[in-house]
């Protein structure tokens, strides 16, 4: 199989992988997205932040497919893409993990894997044989042979974080993906994040656990109603009042 | 002790006990009850009772494929019955009009039913739940009322008499067999390939499928289609079996066995539906000698499994032998 994860990173670090323009989404009288813009660089983690109904899920909704922006537009490797269904993303290497865990419960922990590995290209054998490494990875093989809703909330975390990675995606977006997880497998994820990201992979990450993310992202974005308040640095952000604000109450006007 | 330790010894056991496949292990045993059904001839060779198992192969095709549809893609349509009516029809009204072959007529079935399933399944590709059966089920009665009400053309329910394919009872018996055992084969091989896993995909949730890269609509159509071509096949055996073809072939009622079929054998295994319709069957043949109550004793059946035993009888009895193993 072609896919060289490490050449092509190499090849296209520093160029413009997805691209966030204008994008607003409204649910009748309240705007969850407003006019969010911002890019994110082939290679790059970067922390997506903000307190809860900032409209950080909905912005990850919007670029997964499963909802379309009202206006703006996103584009991937220079081409608009918020016009297509969450399988042709998928197949253009936007993965996404769900802040409620998705995973098909009444399949095997294997076949899980696989479902992702077929319907992304991979042929019978190399599909389990990348299944198996992300079991070894992720230490899952002692439920391997178990069905999904069989598993703890933590293991359903890690089985979806694989799915997410059985064919290197071009961008993963990984919203809450440590939120009620045992420390082991926590430290599993992220120990996970930090290899790819060091071989290239492009990560955005949603999060309300901050250490995690000064840790993990260089960057950070944070919202507050809909809106991109700061795009800077992760300590910067952390230190910007305005940040302090939107935490602690006092509802920014 | 972290949760992924190796060391844990009980989940081990489980996860080797479900390694061999769930599958395969179900293909083998459906392929064994085929051969006792097989073997029954040299003990029964009474006409009634051989018919009797002859309409319950009828009926396992009917809930295999109603199976494969319902059990292992989430889309309970009802509308198995209007398929085999379909199906019937096609090489009824070929050979009665233009004196088509049987057997050309067979593969027509297969053919328009298969179509005419695809189209539904295009056309209820966004229902879900009583939506979709709801839906399936006005398809249903329109299909049949148009068969019954098209005198003209289908002799309404007088019934349009068609031409035999064998001449002896045994003979239609292998017949039925061979079949239900090639359209099992083929079930084994699609769900063995990636669209078994990409079905079972969109029965557990069709948002996570599509976030995995599965084209769900193609897949919830194509299930439609091969779902309607097993219905439309078994309806054209049947006609040619029955040397008639009548609107009852489509009665709700019918889609109530196959639903009960299914349901108490166990949805989405490969070999409790065809087990179960030949024990609902027979069940009904006896209850109707002791005073027509099937169709309660089913319908309280089919609660009883659906509340409390959701893999029916295959999974009772899978449960048995695990239990039986490891004492």
């Amino acid at each position: 199989m072609g896919i060289d994860q490490d050449g092509r990173a190499a090849l296209e670090a520093g160029m413009t992988l997805l691209s966030v323009r204008g994008v607003s989404k409204r649910f009748g009288g309240l705007t969850a997205v407003d006019n969010v813009s911002f890019d994110v660089t082939a290679g790059e983690l970067v922390g997506l932040i903000g307190p809860n109904g900032s409209g950080k899920t909905t912005l990850l909704n919007i670029l997964s497919g499963l909802a379309k922006p009202d206006s703006g537009e996103i584009l991937l490797d220079g081409t608009p893409c918020h016009d297509l269904a969450p399988e042709r993303l998928a197949q253009r290497g936007v993965m996404r993990m769900f802040q409620l865990t998705r995973v098909f419960r009444r399949m095997n922990v294997v076949d899980n894997l696989l479902v992702a590995g077929r319907a992304l290209g991979l042929g019978a054998d190399e599909a389990l044989s990348r299944a198996d490494a992300l079991i070894a990875e992720l230490r899952l093989d002692v439920v391997r042979h178990l069905d999904a809703g069989q598993l703890s909330g933590g293991q359903m975390k890690l089985l979806e974080f694989g799915v997410c990675f059985m064919v290197p995606p071009r961008i993963a977006l990984l919203d809450e993906p440590f939120a009620a997880v045992h420390p082991t497998m926590k430290e599993i994820m992220g120990g996970f994040i930090r290899s790819r990201h060091g071989k290239g992979q492009t990560f955005i990450l949603v999060s309300h656990d901050m250490p995690v993310v000064v840790e993990l992202c260089p960057r950070a974005v944070c919202m507050n109603a809909g809106r991109v308040i700061i795009d800077a640095s992760t300590r910067e952000v952390l230190n910007d009042p305005r940040v302090i604000e939107a935490y602690l109450g006092g509802q920014a006007a | 002790m972290a949760p992924s330790s190796p060391t844990s010894p009980l989940a081990k056991t489980a996860g080797a006990q479900l390694a061999a496949s769930k599958t395969t292990v179900e293909f083998r045993a459906a392929l064994a009850a085929m051969a006792v059904v097989a073997l029954i001839p040299l003990g029964v060779s009474n006409a009634y009772w051989l018919g009797v198992l002859i309409v319950s192969m009828y009926f396992a095709i009917l809930a295999g494929g109603w199976n494969l549809l319902a059990g292992y893609t989430g889309q309970f349509s009802l509308a198995p019955a209007t398929f085999a009516m379909i199906g019937a029809y096609t090489t009824g009204l070929l050979n009665h009009y233009y004196g088509v072959p049987p057997l050309l007529g067979i593969v027509a079935a297969v053919v328009v039913s298969g179509l005419i399933g695809l189209l539904l399944g295009r056309a209820v590709m966004r229902l879900v739940g009583p939506y979709l059966a709801l839906t399936t089920l006005s398809f249903a009665e329109i299909m049949r009322l148009v068969a019954s009400n098209s005198i003209d053309i289908t002799r309404g329910d007088l019934g349009l008499g068609v031409a035999g394919l064998l001449n002896s009872r045994i003979g239609w018996y292998y017949l039925f067999l061979g079949a239900l055992v090639v359209l099992l084969i083929l079930f084994y091989l699609l769900l063995r390939s990636k669209a078994g896993l990409f079905l079972q995909a969109i029965r557990d949730d069709e948002v996570a499928a599509r976030r995995a890269g599965v084209n769900v609509v193609f897949w919830k159509t194509a299930a439609f289609a091969m779902s309607a071509a097993a219905s439309g096949f078994a309806g054209a055996l049947y006609a040619h079996f029955a040397e008639l073809v009548t609107p009852e072939l489509g009665l709700i009622g019918q889609t109530g066995l196959i639903v009960s079929m299914t349901v108490i054998g166990g949805m989405g295994t490969l070999a409790g539906p065809l087990v179960a319709a030949f024990l609902v069957y027979v069940l009904s043949e006896w209850l109707r000698d002791v005073g027509g109550y099937q169709l309660v004793v089913f319908a309280a059946l089919v609660i009883i499994f659906a509340r409390f035993f959701r893999e029916g009888l295959w999974g009772l009895t899978r449960t048995a032998v695990q239990r039986w193993r490891r004492a």
